[in-house]
C-alpha cells in the first residue's frame, strides 16, 4: 500500500432504512474507486442501518472524486451520505492513555439519563470511546440500558469515576456499574 | 542471549501446531534465555511463545510479577517446556492485546484456574503449577501460541449478547 503521507483519507457516513445490499453497494463503489476501507463500524437502529468508514485513495485525490462514485451507489440504496476530508495525520489520531472503563448504566426510563451522565464525564475530560442505548422492556414499564466505554485522563482512577457517578445514581435512580476494560498486553 | 524481534501476523508461524520438545539440551536453553530477554524488552509483556520468536517448539515463558494485574497473585517467572492444561475451571473475560497482532484488542474469556504441567528448565523435572488470574490468562494466552490459536480467534462480543433481541415494528 501507497504510505500514509501520500493518500488522502476520508470520514465516510451513510445512514438509511435497512434493507440487504447496503455494505455491498457501498464498498463496490469504494472498490471501483480504488479506495482502501481502513476501519468501519455499522450498526442497526430500529429499520435505520447506519455505516461510518475511514476510507483512503492514493493522491491526488478528492472528495469529488469520492462522491461522483459514491453518490449515485448511495442514492441508489436510498441512504443519506456525508464525507468529510481528514487532515494529514488525523487518521493516526491515538486516544490518551488513561484507563480504559466500560459503564453500564439501566434503570427506569426518564428523560436526560444520556445527557447527565455524559455531562458529567465531559466536565472532567473523560473521552467516550464507545455508546449504545437501548429502550428495552414493556410499554407500562420501560427501562433505558446504556453501555459506554470511555478512556479516563492519567489523573482520574476507576475509584474517581465511581465517586463522580455516584450522586447521579441516587439522583436519577438508576443502576451505575463501572468495570476497568483497559487491555492486557500479552 | 538476545532480544528478538516478535513476528506478526500473517506470519505463517503464528498459525501453525508447534513440535514437541525432546528434552532440554543447550539449544533449548538458548532458546528459553531468548524467549526471556525478548519478555523483559516488550513493555508491560508478560509472556512469549517460541512461534513468536520464528521457534515451532513447544516452548514459552510467562511472567506476571511486574505486572499490576498480577503482581499479588503468581508464581515469578515459570520457564515452561511442552506445557498443558490439566485442569481448568472458571471463566473471565478480559481485553486482550497481543505483540503479534499490534494496534487491536479483543475480549476473550478464559478460564480463571487452571492447573499447568510442564518441564521445567531448572529442575529438569515435569511440575504442575496452579494458576488463577492474570497469571492463569497469560499462561492460557501463552499456550494458545503453541496450537496456531491467536486471541483474534477467540474474541467475543459482549454487545452482541445484551442488544441482540430486535422487534420494533
Amino acid at each position: 500500500m501507497t504510505p500514509r503521507c501520500e493518500r488522502s483519507y476520508y470520514a465516510v457516513s451513510v445512514v438509511g432504512a435497512d434493507r440487504p445490499g447496503i455494505v455491498a453497494g457501498i464498498s463496490e463503489a469504494l472498490y471501483r474507486l480504488g479506495c482502501n476501507i481502513a476501519d468501519s463500524s455499522c450498526a442497526m437502529l430500529a429499520g435505520e442501518f447506519a455505516m461510518i468508514l475511514i476510507v483512503s485513495h492514493p493522491k491526488p485525490f478528492t472528495k469529488a472524486n469520492l462522491l461522483e462514485e459514491l453518490k449515485p451507489a448511495s442514492e441508489r440504496l436510498g441512504m443519506t451520505l456525508a464525507v468529510r476530508s481528514l487532515q494529514t495525520g488525523e487518521e493516526q489520531h491515538r486516544p490518551p492513555a488513561g484507563e480504559l472503563c466500560q459503564i453500564t448504566v439501566y434503570g427506569a426510563d426518564q428523560p436526560g439519563i444520556v445527557y447527565r451522565v455524559t455531562s458529567a464525564l465531559a466536565a472532567r475530560q473523560i473521552n467516550i470511546m464507545d455508546l449504545h442505548t437501548k429502550l428495552v422492556g414493556s410499554e407500562e414499564e420501560p427501562v433505558y440500558v446504556m453501555l459506554l466505554e470511555a478512556t479516563l485522563p492519567e489523573d482520574i482512577t476507576p475509584g474517581h469515576l465511581e465517586q463522580l457517578l455516584a450522586s447521579l445514581r441516587a439522583e436519577l435512580k438508576v443502576e451505575i456499574g463501572i468495570r476497568v476494560v483497559t487491555p492486557v498486553e500479552l | 542471549m538476545a532480544v528478538q524481534p516478535i513476528l506478526r501476523y500473517p506470519h505463517p508461524l503464528l498459525k501453525k501446531l508447534a513440535h514437541p520438545v525432546a528434552g532440554l539440551d543447550a539449544e533449548i536453553r538458548a532458546l528459553l534465555q531468548d524467549l526471556i530477554d525478548t519478555m523483559r524488552a516488550g513493555p508491560g509483556s508478560v509472556g512469549v511463545a517460541a512461534p513468536q520468536i520464528g521457534a515451532a517448539l513447544r516452548i514459552c515463558v510467562v511472567d506476571v510479577s511486574k505486572s499490576r494485574h498480577g503482581s499479588e497473585n503468581n508464581h515469578g517467572l515459570l520457564c515452561m517446556v511442552n506445557p498443558e492444561i490439566v485442569a481448568r475451571s472458571g471463566s473471565a473475560v478480559m481485553r486482550e492485546g497481543c505483540m503479534s497482532v499490534p494496534d487491536y484488542t479483543g475480549d476473550v474469556e478464559r478460564a480463571t484456574e487452571i492447573t499447568v504441567r510442564f518441564l521445567d528448565e531448572q529442575s529438569d523435572q515435569v511440575r504442575e503449577v496452579a494458576a488463577s488470574g492474570f497469571e492463569a490468562v497469560a499462561i492460557q494466552h501463552e499456550l494458545d501460541h503453541l496450537d496456531g490459536i491467536l486471541f483474534l480467534d477467540r474474541v467475543v462480543s459482549i454487545t452482541t449478547g445484551l442488544f441482540r433481541r430486535k422487534s420494533y415494528r
